[in-house]
């Protein structure tokens, strides 16, 4: 039982680390895209590729990143969804566990008390 | 730690666990970790907009030169000495991998826009910092409070033993209509709707209302002599406005009727005015909920007339004179709606017929609205009372100019004519109607008074609409003496008041 609430719990301290860094993604997309608006189609964008900077054409820059943005949100989602899930699983199992362990008490009890 | 626990042991206070500091210093614990998170994200925000600052500097200043002669990195440990071309020319990092090419200027646009976003940043960070800090403070305070050694704060109490002594005081205030006890006086009302709360009331307010006395002396005499001309002039019709005021007010059930004069006067100290008939006083206090009326005036020693009537809405006192308030209630308008209704008099200034509900300011103004030639025009100043016109009694103290408002609509506008002369002087005046001028002589005539209250039935149509306010301000006592007088013998049979007989004579 201990054993399965850690693997829970594992799982929703995962869950949610990927959430803040998707969270920052996010943030970081939206200053990416107003900045965008920003820029007219005299600059020209380019995109870090590995060690290369490839020029890209502004409204494909700019529909790019809201494309990206998009994905982000639907990521957090279902991150959001798997969170909710583990944590009442992980409730249930604790729930579980502390039952068990009444148990365990009284029928010490019992045990003493017989003794 | 150690040595609460042992302290509260020793208080005796056994219960407390402890779990309990623990878990407070646990909190603090917690609280100040939050305020030092925040502290050190807030520097680190800082720094990163000092940064932006000097790099708009740089950006500023970059293109000034065409090239300009530095010292290149070279690899981590050297420098070479080179030049910097193409100075107007920028690789800005957008975010997320993305890089523009732009020239200083629209770089420096987008630092300034990442500026924003610092600052929002930095902002949420002092806001939580400071909550945090907030709640690290009160759960201090509250350790203190409830921790049993600490002793700085004490619990006190102070049982109230005797409690109309306490609510005598009131009394008085409550009588002074625009006097502010209005809430002590709604509380004793609700306590006691008797007389004991009236009289409590009385005694209480007179001290504020002596207050307010002094304040409005100023403002009635001036009116007052104003008013002495008028009523000079019209001193019967006043008399029968009062008169017929009088038995408005007392119709409704002492609903805050008083004699026009008095409570007029008394409007604002109504203790100061020792004799009022029928000890409609009630009617002045601001308190709309007021229903008793109890003779303010009675705690002089004067018989005493308790209304009590069912709950309903107190006159609505506003102030149509200067310190007076029209006191508006719900049963007098439907008094006057009736009378309106038969007497289909003039409009004039009965607005406050109209739509009594008042459940907000803006309602105020929009009932009491003069309706002049037909036409309604909000009033300037609700302060003003045109109740004057309407209201027999000259003072527009707040029950004055509740009955005047019942007046003027109970009343038809026969006396608008009259009203009209008179409403504007009165409206100053009513609020003076000095209550100390008048009051000596009200006293005496209360005294002759033997407090028989005379119920007036709603107004009959004969009655004129009391829209004369200023001649029965000097003359309510005048006024109230005959109204005693001729009133007492006749009652409801025939009452009209001089004013509506002026009125119907002007007609």
């Amino acid at each position: 039982m201990n054993r399965v609430l850690a693997r829970c719990f594992c799982y929703v301290s995962k869950s949610m680390s990927a959430r803040q860094k998707l969270e920052a993604q996010l943030t970081e997309n939206n200053i990416v895209k107003e900045e965008l608006t920003m820029l007219d189609s005299q600059n020209t964008v380019y995109k870090l590729i590995g060690p290369v900077l490839v020029k890209q054409d502004l409204d494909e820059a700019k529909a790019t990143v809201s494309k990206r943005l998009e994905y982000i949100n639907g990521e957090i989602q279902r991150y959001e969804t798997v969170l909710k899930e583990m944590e009442r699983k992980s409730e249930q199992h604790r729930e579980v566990l502390s039952s068990l362990q009444q148990e365990y008490q009284r029928a010490q009890g019992q045990a003493v008390g017989k003794a | 730690m150690a040595s609460v626990h042992d302290q509260m042991a020793a208080n005796g206070k056994v219960k407390r666990s402890k779990d309990l500091p623990r878990g407070v210093e646990r909190l603090k614990e917690e609280h100040r970790k939050v305020v030092k998170d925040c502290r050190s994200q807030i520097e680190h925000w800082k720094k990163v907009e000092n940064d932006y600052d000097s790099l708009q500097e740089r950006l500023r200043t970059l293109p000034d030169k065409l090239s300009y002669d530095i010292m290149v990195p070279f690899g981590p440990l050297a420098f070479m000495p080179g030049k910097l071309v193409h100075t107007n020319e920028l690789t800005v990092l957008l975010g997320d991998n993305w890089f523009a090419k732009c020239s200083a200027k629209q770089a420096d646009g987008l630092v300034e826009h990442r500026k924003k976003h610092v600052k929002n940043t930095l902002d949420d960070l002092q806001k939580v910092m400071k909550n945090f800090q907030n709640r690290a403070d009160f759960t201090d305070d509250l350790e203190k409070l409830t921790g049993a050694d600490t002793g700085d704060f004490v619990d006190i109490r102070e049982d109230v033993i005797n409690e109309e002594e306490v609510t005598k005081g009131k009394h008085r205030l409550a009588h002074k209509p625009n006097s502010k006890p209005k809430l002590e006086y709604l509380l004793e009302l609700e306590e006691d709707e008797k007389k004991e709360g009236d009289e409590e009331r009385k005694t209480g307010v007179l001290s504020e209302e002596e207050l307010w006395a002094r304040l409005d002396e100023l403002e009635r005499e001036e009116e007052l002599q104003d008013e002495r001309y008028r009523l000079d002039s019209t001193d019967t019709n006043g008399e029968d406005t009062t008169s017929s005021s009088e038995e408005e007010k007392e119709a409704d059930g002492g609903s805050g009727v008083q004699v026009n004069g008095h409570q007029k006067e008394n409007g604002w100290v109504p203790t100061s005015i020792p004799s009022q008939m029928n000890g409609t006083n009630g009617s002045h206090p601001e308190d709309e909920d007021e229903e008793e009326e109890c003779d303010e005036e009675t705690g002089n020693g004067l018989p005493t007339i308790y209304f009590s009537h069912t709950a309903e809405f107190k006159k609505v006192r506003i102030n149509t004179g200067k310190n007076t308030t029209l006191k508006f209630s719900e049963r007098n308008e439907q008094k006057a709606q009736a009378k309106r209704k038969k007497k289909s008099g003039k409009s004039n200034g009965h607005s406050p017929h109209e739509s009594y509900k008042i459940t907000s300011p803006a309602d105020i103004y929009r009932v009491f609205v003069d309706l002049v030639n037909g036409e309604p025009i909000p009033r300037k100043s609700i302060l003003k009372s045109r109740s004057r016109e309407n209201s027999v009694c000259s003072d527009t103290s707040e029950s004055s100019t509740a009955d005047f408002e019942e007046r003027r609509a109970a009343f038809g506008r026969s006396w608008s004519h009259d009203d009209a002369t008179y409403s504007d002087t009165s409206d100053g005046i009513t609020e003076e109607e000095s209550p100390t001028g008048t009051s000596p002589r009200a006293n005496g005539r209360f005294e002759a008074f033997t407090g028989t209250v005379i119920e007036k039935d709603p107004l009959p149509s004969s009655i004129p609409h009391l829209t004369i306010a200023p001649p029965a301000l000097p003359t309510i006592p005048e006024r109230k003496l005959e109204e005693v007088g001729p009133e007492a013998p006749q009652e409801p049979p025939k009452r009209i008041s001089k004013f509506k007989a002026t009125r119907l004579h002007q007609k």
